[in-house]
């Protein structure tokens, strides 16, 4: 009588589940005579409810690309969030799901040319259509490993100073101005610490992940550093130039106490936008998550006059499910970077633009900086981005030695210089092993 | 003809009769897995290439001389021994506590498992911000008592111990509610029989309660201590391993290797192997308890 | 100690010892609170276990600005509900919630099922193998999933349940957690029951289903809590299995859609967490009925 009972509903249950599903299989491609289906993955998000501007450009543009050709149809799905994608990704192909264009961050170009499906679009960017040149500097190295172009930039942005005026204006400081030193930074930043009221000067990510580490590449790169040696096979950061960035940062945290440390880099936005610290160092991104500020954004300060800055660029990514599809990714890739598309897009979400020809027309960064109040100073500061990181295999390993150097100082663990000795000989001993 | 009938009925055949379903699920995706992952311990591989090449025990012999993974170990090992013997005492004494009719039971009882499903992001948001070394309201309230300020999650020497109670708050409802449907069963003569004789709380508890929720306490201890050693969500959504390595576990490493660093370099494999020396020492601790617990444990007679 | 009891002895004793509460039968009628004295330690108890569930439900409460503050605001001025319905909009919250709702139904009760069979053949039967079978199945917990991720993928996908809602269901329709905790459980129940009943010439399956199982309400009730929250909680493996197909997600797949790239719609998120929570709630207030004392010695008396 009992098991009777519990039978039935999970019979039910288990016909649902089968039922369930049957619509809307990732695209089996055209059989013959229906549109060539290729599947877009990305991790755009939700606001209210609704997609997020972001989203709502992605799919305003694919409806376009769908309206205008019958012979391909581009089918997006929001596959995951972005710290996700390179996994679900690593499953799926392992499967043969992979989609036909997914959204990477650029520092999976290296694991991703493992991948035998990759699509080398190193042809593909000869074409002039595709006007490779155009593209900002800075994304196209990163998309670039060990001479095959792997992606395409999908998105690219840079750090820059956003600070409080308020914040400055109660305590008398000037704002930042394009030829501060990192001296002049530090010294604004100990005056607008206040243990009274548990006001910073400056927060900092201190996670030890590629994100502390980025923050401390363009200081490096400044005081006239490098990360690897010429011929990649040893560390570099460990030089004058590194101890020197370092220090600036370690003086801060450790000494000056105007740093506040965000061990697991959750908070800071949070705390800009409460007004608990005057400066953050960070991108375009991040400008919609202060509501509550009146903030204003700068270039870098600079070392010796040097104020060059860091891009992260992400990538769109294109796999081979056989040649009709992606024949028809790389067509509709094409359509989808092309200038016209960039620019559109740039306007409706305040993503920086991803070509020269873009950013150099007339009266856009004006236009940019007129929907979304600070951005155009980032697009600006594109002309900034004078190196990339290193687009090696072994980066990930490196990055988590940088970071914890970093982190190692800044905690006050260790002096400047014995931080970045102990990661440099960490790395040495990476690069030593054999690919 | 009797003697089928009797071996088609006999303890043997109804036996695997009614393990069949599960033991045939879990051989499939259960055991088959580890099986195969195990095969990949034995192999040069990335999860992102097809490319595999035998590589014997090298990749066993290779976490001898790996430091990250030592510090991962001892701080895997100091996570296990602070967690399940608080957990479980814990659970045990909220249990007993919950285990009664009055007021407000219910909702008691509710807000001990809310924990539980709380989701870790949302966890991690709330501890984050309770143990911020300017912000929190941990140094506040220990401030106002003269204690403190702490670093918690921001000093190496303080994170573990902050980790294993942010998981400990986390996990006591699940601990709890075993406890409870233990203490349902213990027959009520006992207890009123303890009652006739004039025994005292303690004494009931020791000779009549922990006695008979021996089963439920050694379920317990070998549950808890396969989590603890398998430590993974609290660590990748909330402390990163940090600050400096000291809250990264062996699984959290793990997955790093496989799906982060070993993807461009072949590190899929080594990745495995430690996953199956973990497995190693997990199987023997459960030997360990399990034999250990069935001497000791009192079940009905 | 003994540990039987007469009709007549069950009458005299004082119901507060019936209660449990052993030691407390002198003290009971000199009570200097108008409360029990548990309330001291259970109030405190349960305040602590709710905090951040309270900063859920105040962010749930706040607008998305509000949100975005550190130190959180606790005190948000006004009320804002309508993130609610907002969350429920989201485009397929309600497919979402029936996905999850089928599969987890029938995990939890294919696991009462199988697991109940399993447990109740390792703890009271005999057979060749058992212990060895018990000791592999075991086994299978020792391994962390991302471990095994990929090898279960492709079974998955060679049985071509990618992307439908039975590559959720099929793996994970019997637990091994759930077969130790029940086989725990029936080695507690006394055995004089079920071999009184075997020497009047019960089956096996007779036993369980009469005996073993209506004694074990309390741990089955747990069971089906916990896989419960297991299954309705489940990330990773739906974020593998589940690809392009998405009809097919599940409350926790579709609710990470509130993280965006770069911002989390963290009123939103919270909003459709107290909602998604309230399921596996309102499961375990239905299942304390089940957690009544006396229903062991209903069988001794006589």
């Amino acid at each position: 009588m009992k098991k009777t009972w519990l039978i039935a509903p999970l019979l039910f249950a288990l016909v649902a589940a089968a039922c369930t599903g049957d619509d809307g299989d990732g695209g089996d491609g055209g059989d013959g005579g229906g549109p060539v289906e290729i599947v877009l993955w990305h991790g755009y998000g939700s606001a209210q409810g609704e997609p997020d501007a972001e989203w709502q450009s992605l799919l305003d543009r694919v409806d376009e690309f769908n309206a205008s050709r019958s012979d391909i149809r581009v089918l997006p799905i929001r596959c995951c969030t972005n710290d996700k994608a390179l996994e679900k990704l690593t499953v799926a192909l392992q499967g043969d799901e992979a989609p036909d264009v997914t959204y990477q961050y650029g520092s999976s170009i290296p694991q991703l040319a493992a991948a035998p499906s990759v699509v080398d679009l190193t042809e593909w960017s000869q074409d002039p259509d595709v006007d490779w040149p155009d593209f900002i500097p800075g994304a196209a190295a990163a998309a670039t490993y060990e001479g095959r172009i792997l992606g395409v930039p999908a998105l690219i942005d840079n750090l820059a100073i956003v600070y409080n005026k308020e914040l400055f204006d109660a305590a008398g400081v000037d704002h930042p101005s394009p030829d501060w030193t990192w001296d002049d930074f530090r010294a604004a930043a100990a005056e607008l610490t206040d243990p009274a009221t548990q006001t910073f000067g400056f927060a900092f990510p201190a996670d030890a992940s590629e994100d502390t580490v980025w923050h401390y590449d363009p200081m490096l790169w400044q005081a006239g550093g490098s990360i690897l040696s010429e011929d990649g096979t040893q560390a570099a950061f460990d030089s004058e130039a590194g101890v020197r960035a370092l220090e600036v940062l370690r003086a801060m945290a450790v000494d000056d106490g105007s740093m506040y440390l965000d061990l697991q880099n959750a908070k800071i936005d949070d705390l800009f936008n409460t007004g608990k610290t005057a400066m953050v160092i960070t991108g375009p991104w991040a400008l919609s998550a202060y509501p509550d500020v009146d903030y204003g954004v700068e270039v870098l300060p600079g070392f010796d006059g040097d104020h060059q800055t860091i891009a992260g660029p992400d990538m769109w990514v294109v796999f081979d499910n056989g040649e009709e599809r992606a024949q028809a990714a790389l067509e509709f890739v094409t359509w989808f970077t092309a200038p016209e598309q960039i620019r559109t897009d740039s306007l409706a979400t305040g993503h920086l633009p991803l070509r020269i020809s873009v950013i150099e027309e007339p009266g856009f960064t004006d236009e940019l900086e007129g929907s979304f109040p600070g951005v155009g100073v980032f697009a600006e500061n594109l002309a900034n981005v004078k190196q990339a990181r290193p687009v090696i295999a072994t980066y990930p390993q490196i990055s988590v030695a940088m970071g914890e150097a970093i982190v190692a100082a800044l905690l006050g663990e260790k002096t400047s210089q014995q931080a970045l000795a102990d990661a440099a000989e960490e790395v040495n001993g990476i690069l030593a092993l054999p690919a | 003809m009797e003697r089928v009938r009797r071996a088609l009925t006999s303890d043997h055949a109804i036996g695997w009769v009614f393990v069949a379903p599960s033991v045939l699920l879990v051989a499939i995706f259960g055991l088959y897995p580890i099986l195969s992952g195990l095969w990949l311990s034995f192999q040069k591989a990335s999860l992102l290439s097809p490319v595999r090449e035998f590589a014997g025990l090298e990749n066993y012999r290779a976490i001898m001389d790996d430091p990250r993974l030592k510090q991962a170990a001892i701080n895997t090992i100091y996570y296990t021994v602070l967690f399940v013997p608080i957990s479980i005492l814990g659970a045990l004494a909220i249990a007993i506590a919950l285990n009664r009719r009055i007021r407000f039971i219910r909702f008691y009882r509710l807000a001990v498992f809310i924990p539980v499903v709380t989701s870790t992001i949302a966890t991690g948001i709330m501890f984050l911000w309770l143990l911020d070394s300017t912000y929190g309201l941990a140094n506040w309230a220990l401030g106002g008592i003269g204690l403190g300020p702490f670093g918690f999650f921001e000093r190496p020497s303080q994170a573990m111990p902050s980790l294993v109670a942010m998981t400990i708050w986390g996990w006591l409802g699940f601990d709890t509610i075993i406890y409870l449907a233990a203490l349902q069963g213990i027959p009520q003569e006992l207890s009123e029989a303890a009652a006739i004789d004039g025994a005292g709380r303690w004494s009931t508890f020791r000779n009549v309660t922990w006695p008979l929720v021996g089963p439920a306490t050694l379920l317990l201890v070998v549950w808890s201590t396969l989590s603890a050693l398998q430590l993974f969500d609290e660590v990748f959504f909330v402390t990163k391993g940090g600050p400096l390595g000291r809250t990264s576990v062996v699984v959290f490493y793990v997955y790093r290797l496989a799906f982060e660093q070993g993807l461009a370099i072949p590190l899929a494999g080594y990745a495995a192997a430690i996953a199956y020396v973990l497995f190693l020492v997990v199987l023997a601790l459960a030997l360990v308890q399990f034999w250990m617990g069935n001497r000791m444990v009192h079940y009905s007679s | 100690m003994s540990a039987t009891a007469t009709a007549d002895q069950l009458e005299r004793v004082d119901p507060a010892a019936l209660r449990g509460e052993v030691g407390m039968v002198e003290r009971r009628r000199r009570r200097w609170l108008p409360f029990s004295p548990w309330h001291l330690f259970l109030l405190p108890l349960a305040v602590v276990m709710l905090v951040p569930m309270l900063w859920m439900l105040v962010a749930s409460l706040e607008t998305l600005d509000q949100t975005r503050h550190f130190p959180p605001i606790l005190w948000p001025g006004t009320l804002r509900f309508e993130n609610y319905p907002n969350a429920l909009r989201a485009a397929d919250m309600g497919t979402w919630f029936w996905n999850t709702f089928v599969v987890t139904a029938t995990v939890v009760l294919s696991n009462l099922v199988l697991c109940s069979l399993a447990a109740y053949a390792f703890a009271r039967m005999r057979f060749l193998g058992s212990k060895a079978v018990y000791f592999l199945l075991l086994a299978t917990l020792m391994v962390p999933l991302q471990v095994v991720l990929i090898p279960t993928f492709l079974i998955v996908k060679s049985l071509g349940l990618i992307d439908h809602l039975g590559a959720l269901i099929v793996p994970n329709l019997a637990n091994v957690f759930g077969i130790f905790m029940l086989t725990q459980f029936f080695k507690t129940l006394p055995v004089e029951l079920e071999e009184a009943a075997r020497i009047d010439g019960a089956s096996r399956l007779g036993i369980l289903v009469k005996i073993v199982i209506p004694l074990s309400a309390p741990a089955l009730a747990t069971l089906a809590v916990i896989q419960f929250m297991w299954t309705w909680n489940d990330f990773l493996w739906p974020l593998v299995t589940i690809i392009n197909n998405e009809g097919a997600y599940t409350l926790q797949l579709g609710l990470a859609q509130f993280q965006g790239a770069h911002q989390t719609d963290t009123s939103l998120l919270m909003a459709a967490n107290v909602m998604s929570m309230l399921p596996m709630l309102v499961l375990f207030l239905l299942a304390q009925r089940y957690f009544v004392r006396g229903i062991a010695t209903q069988g001794l008396k006589g």
